[in-house]
């Protein structure tokens, strides 16, 4: 089965969103739309402070566009639900729970009996490599391993849409490529429809099933790749320079 | 335009609301409906008459309401400039050199579980009911208070900004002035705030125990020929005063930080 | 100095330090000041001496203690229940604020011990005006704090359990109560410490036994020793409790540690 035959997952139509600013009104974004499918891997590749984050908060429920009408699997989003996970750019775990304690929370939420919460938890918890750490407070975690639980935490409500902000943002270079790796893995084990959001277009061809480059402020559709390479895709191979290349201009 | 105001305005409506309710049903069931003695529970108006009248009237304990919050406030600012005057300076010494710290904290951390107004009944035996007494009190308070915020906050100070003043060749005594005080500001104006507020409260004990003016004489006084309107109108004061103490601090530590960054 | 040997110089000037204080105050108190200051030699003998055995009044030295530590305890725990439910409805909701946050800013900044004549003419001489007062003492400071802490719950941490599908009430108990504790708990050391303050000015005022009376009465009776005795037993039960607390702030607050 193709990718153009599987179902549509989230459906944004001709959004838009703006914040009201002391100098007066700020269009963040204007006229976004996009579908995505099923198990389809997508990335906002855009400069800078230009509304990323406000599409991710728009499809996650956190706010709710002016304009246009945002579907996820056929409903409209009018707050956070249990079917989109969003990883957060500043990661934002909880501090007073464990890793356990955070990647089972959801799940607690929703009245799921101790005994199974844990189980499910533990098994994302392995899926994102952090076994052995299951007692241990964010604190005493490195960046990495606080997004990996990040991942774990938002992976085990076991959403159909995974929301990423910027999840590696905050780390440094090498962190970066090994979580990139990682995530990539981890998606290939546990496929989802995935928006991820990003300034760093390697990331962008490394990850995604189509990238969409979208403008400077106020957030629109710019232009659309495929990204057909095989994966798992060297940073270094021709095509991934040239790809590179033709998106950066 | 009405509901627009309303919806504006709601939160401060109700806060208001809900003072009009307390004072009215205070009103309603002492001064209407009389469901206690006058000598239990004074009636709203009669609390308020008191006030207005304790404004000139010397009755029935010998000074005016002027008269009394004058006598505490000098007492209490007396004691607190004087311990904070000498505590800063020493939580400075004893967090900056280290041989202070080693031989003065040992006999201070004996001295600081002991809450201030703990001292009264010993420095009255020693110094009298007089202002001395009184002023030794708010003195151990303030001084305690001071010295312990200001160590900790001298304390915080970020080694990396130590070492930047290393870098540029800066003398301990610059590091100090330039980089470890600066630091500590805010800690120290903490400091002065709790012993400000410690102070005014020891102060108020020590004036229940052994004076012959002042608000805690007063309220104390008024407790003893049972008229509890004198007492709230007293306690309604001492809270009133130990606020403006307190906002002044805050005014005062605004102006210091705003001075050091502009330097 | 390696870090064995900063130690041991440490300890050293701590025993030298208390030493030259105990000496001076031995010295001082020979000639002159010696009618007004007892050394401190009758006041650990008498601490000591009280301590299990002979009494102060009617009773010893630990039972006084336990008396203080009673209503220390009975209103402190009342004022930090009450407070922190207090103080978490008020940072979570606007109504409860909107009703409650000016009585209490009106309330807050009277002493707690200025409460005391009031508190005698409303509920009498007995233990109950005394735990009013230090329920009051701890009240205050617990509730501001509680207060503020539940208004600064970081943002993200309420959009995260949202999106983990947390409601309402699960977001109180779940997200804003935990990322108050730490500053719920530095509340209740000021209020521990505070309420350690008011039972003894309580004590001064009106009581038959605790710390608070042996001074006042040691006051009355001409005897210093005894005032310096309360107050060396005042201090080291006030040591004793903030050591306490820290125990149990370490062992509830681990998560707030960064350190190994």
């Amino acid at each position: 089965m193709s990718v153009e035959q599987k179902r549509k997952l989230i459906t944004c139509t001709n959004i838009d969103k703006s914040f009201k600013v002391p100098e007066g009104i700020h269009q963040v974004v204007s006229d976004f739309s996009l579908e995505a499918r099923e198990n389809e891997f997508i990335c906002l590749f855009g400069p800078g402070q230009c509304g990323k984050t406000t599409l991710i908060n728009l499809i996650a429920g956190f706010e709710l566009p002016d304009q246009g009408s945002i579907l996820v699997a056929g409903k409209p989003v009018t707050s956070p639900g249990p079917e989109r996970g969003v990883v957060f750019q500043n990661i934002s775990l909880f501090p007073w729970l464990t890793v356990m304690g955070n990647v089972e929370y959801g799940l607690k939420m929703a009245g799921v009996p101790k005994k199974e919460r844990q189980e499910r938890a533990q098994k994302y918890i392995d899926l994102v490599g952090l076994q052995g750490f299951e007692h241990a407070y964010p604190v005493k975690l490195s960046g990495g391993m606080r997004q990996r639980v990040g991942i774990a935490r938002a992976y085990c409500i076991e959403p159909k849409v995974m929301l990423m902000d910027e999840p590696f943002g905050a780390l440094d270079a090498q962190t970066r490529y090994l979580m990139q790796e990682e995530l990539q893995r981890i998606w290939q084990t546990e496929k989802r429809t995935v928006i991820f959001v990003t300034n760093n277009i390697e990331e962008a061809i490394y990850l995604a099933d189509r990238i969409i480059v979208l403008s400077n402020c106020p957030a629109t559709v710019k232009k659309e790749y495929v990204i057909g390479l095989p994966r798992p895709r060297q940073y270094t191979s021709p095509e991934f320079l040239a790809l590179r290349k033709e998106i950066q201009q | 335009m009405m509901i627009k105001f309303l919806k504006k305005y709601k939160y401060l409506l109700i806060s208001l609301a809900s003072v009009a309710v307390v004072l009215l049903v205070w009103y309603l069931l002492i001064d209407v409906m009389k469901m206690t003695k006058s000598s239990v529970f004074p009636g709203l108006e009669k609390t308020f008459r008191t006030f207005i009248a304790k404004l000139t009237q010397k009755k029935p304990d010998g000074a005016t309401l002027g008269q009394h919050l004058l006598e505490s406030l000098k007492v209490c600012l007396l004691g607190y400039s004087i311990g904070a005057v000498l505590g800063i300076p020493l939580g400075i010494a004893m967090a900056w050199n280290k041989w202070c710290d080693w031989l003065i904290r040992p006999v201070f951390d004996l001295i600081r579980p002991v809450p201030g107004l703990a001292w009264t009944p010993m420095f009255i035996l020693i110094f009298g009911i007089g202002i001395e007494a009184k002023a030794m009190v708010i003195f151990v308070n303030s001084f305690v208070a001071c010295i312990v915020n200001t160590y900790t906050g001298i304390r915080q100070t970020d080694e990396l900004h130590l070492w930047v003043g290393d870098v540029f060749g800066a003398s301990s005594w610059q590091k100090l002035t330039k980089i470890a005080i600066p630091t500590a500001l805010p800690m120290i104006f903490t400091g002065l705030r709790t012993a400000l507020g410690g102070s005014w409260m020891a102060l108020v004990a020590a004036e229940m125990l052994a004076a012959s003016k002042g608000l805690g004489f007063m309220i104390q006084q008024a407790r003893y020929i049972s008229r509890p309107d004198l007492v709230i109108v007293g306690m309604l004061m001492i809270g009133i005063v130990g606020l403006v103490l307190d906002i002044i601090l805050q005014k005062i530590e605004t102006m210091v930080a705003k001075g050091m960054n502009a330097q | 100095m390696n870090k064995k040997q900063k130690n041991i110089t440490e300890l050293i000037c701590a025993v030298v330090s208390i030493l030259t204080f105990l000496i001076l105050w031995h010295i001082g108190v020979k000639g002159e000041l010696g009618r007004l200051m007892p050394g401190p030699l009758p006041v650990i003998r008498m601490f000591f001496a009280t301590l299990f055995g002979g009494t102060i009044g009617s009773r010893t030295m630990i039972i006084h203690i336990l008396y203080s530590l009673i209503r220390v305890m009975a209103g402190y725990f009342l004022g930090a229940a009450v407070g922190v439910v207090l103080g978490l409805s008020m940072g979570w909701s606007r109504l409860v604020e909107a009703v409650f946050s000016p009585l209490f800013r009106i309330i807050r900044p009277i002493p707690p011990i200025a409460w005391i004549p009031i508190s005698i003419i409303w509920i009498g001489l007995g233990e109950d005006a005394k735990i009013f007062l230090i329920f009051l003492a701890s009240f205050c400071y617990v509730t501001l704090n509680a207060w503020s802490g539940a208004k600064n719950v970081d943002p993200d941490y309420l959009r995260a359990a949202r999106m983990l599908g947390a409601g309402k009430r699960q977001l109180l108990f779940t997200i804003v109560l935990p990322a108050s504790i730490p500053s719920i708990f530095a509340g209740l050391q000021v209020a521990l410490s505070s309420c350690w303050a008011t039972v003894l000015a309580a004590e001064m005022v009106r009581s038959s036994e605790g710390l608070g009376w042996i001074i006042i009465a040691g006051m009355n009776n001409n005897d210093m020793v005894q005032i310096m005795t309360g107050i060396l037993a005042i201090g080291l039960v006030g040591m004793l409790l903030s050591m306490i607390f820290r125990k149990v702030e370490a062992r509830l607050c681990q998560w707030n540690k960064s350190g190994s």
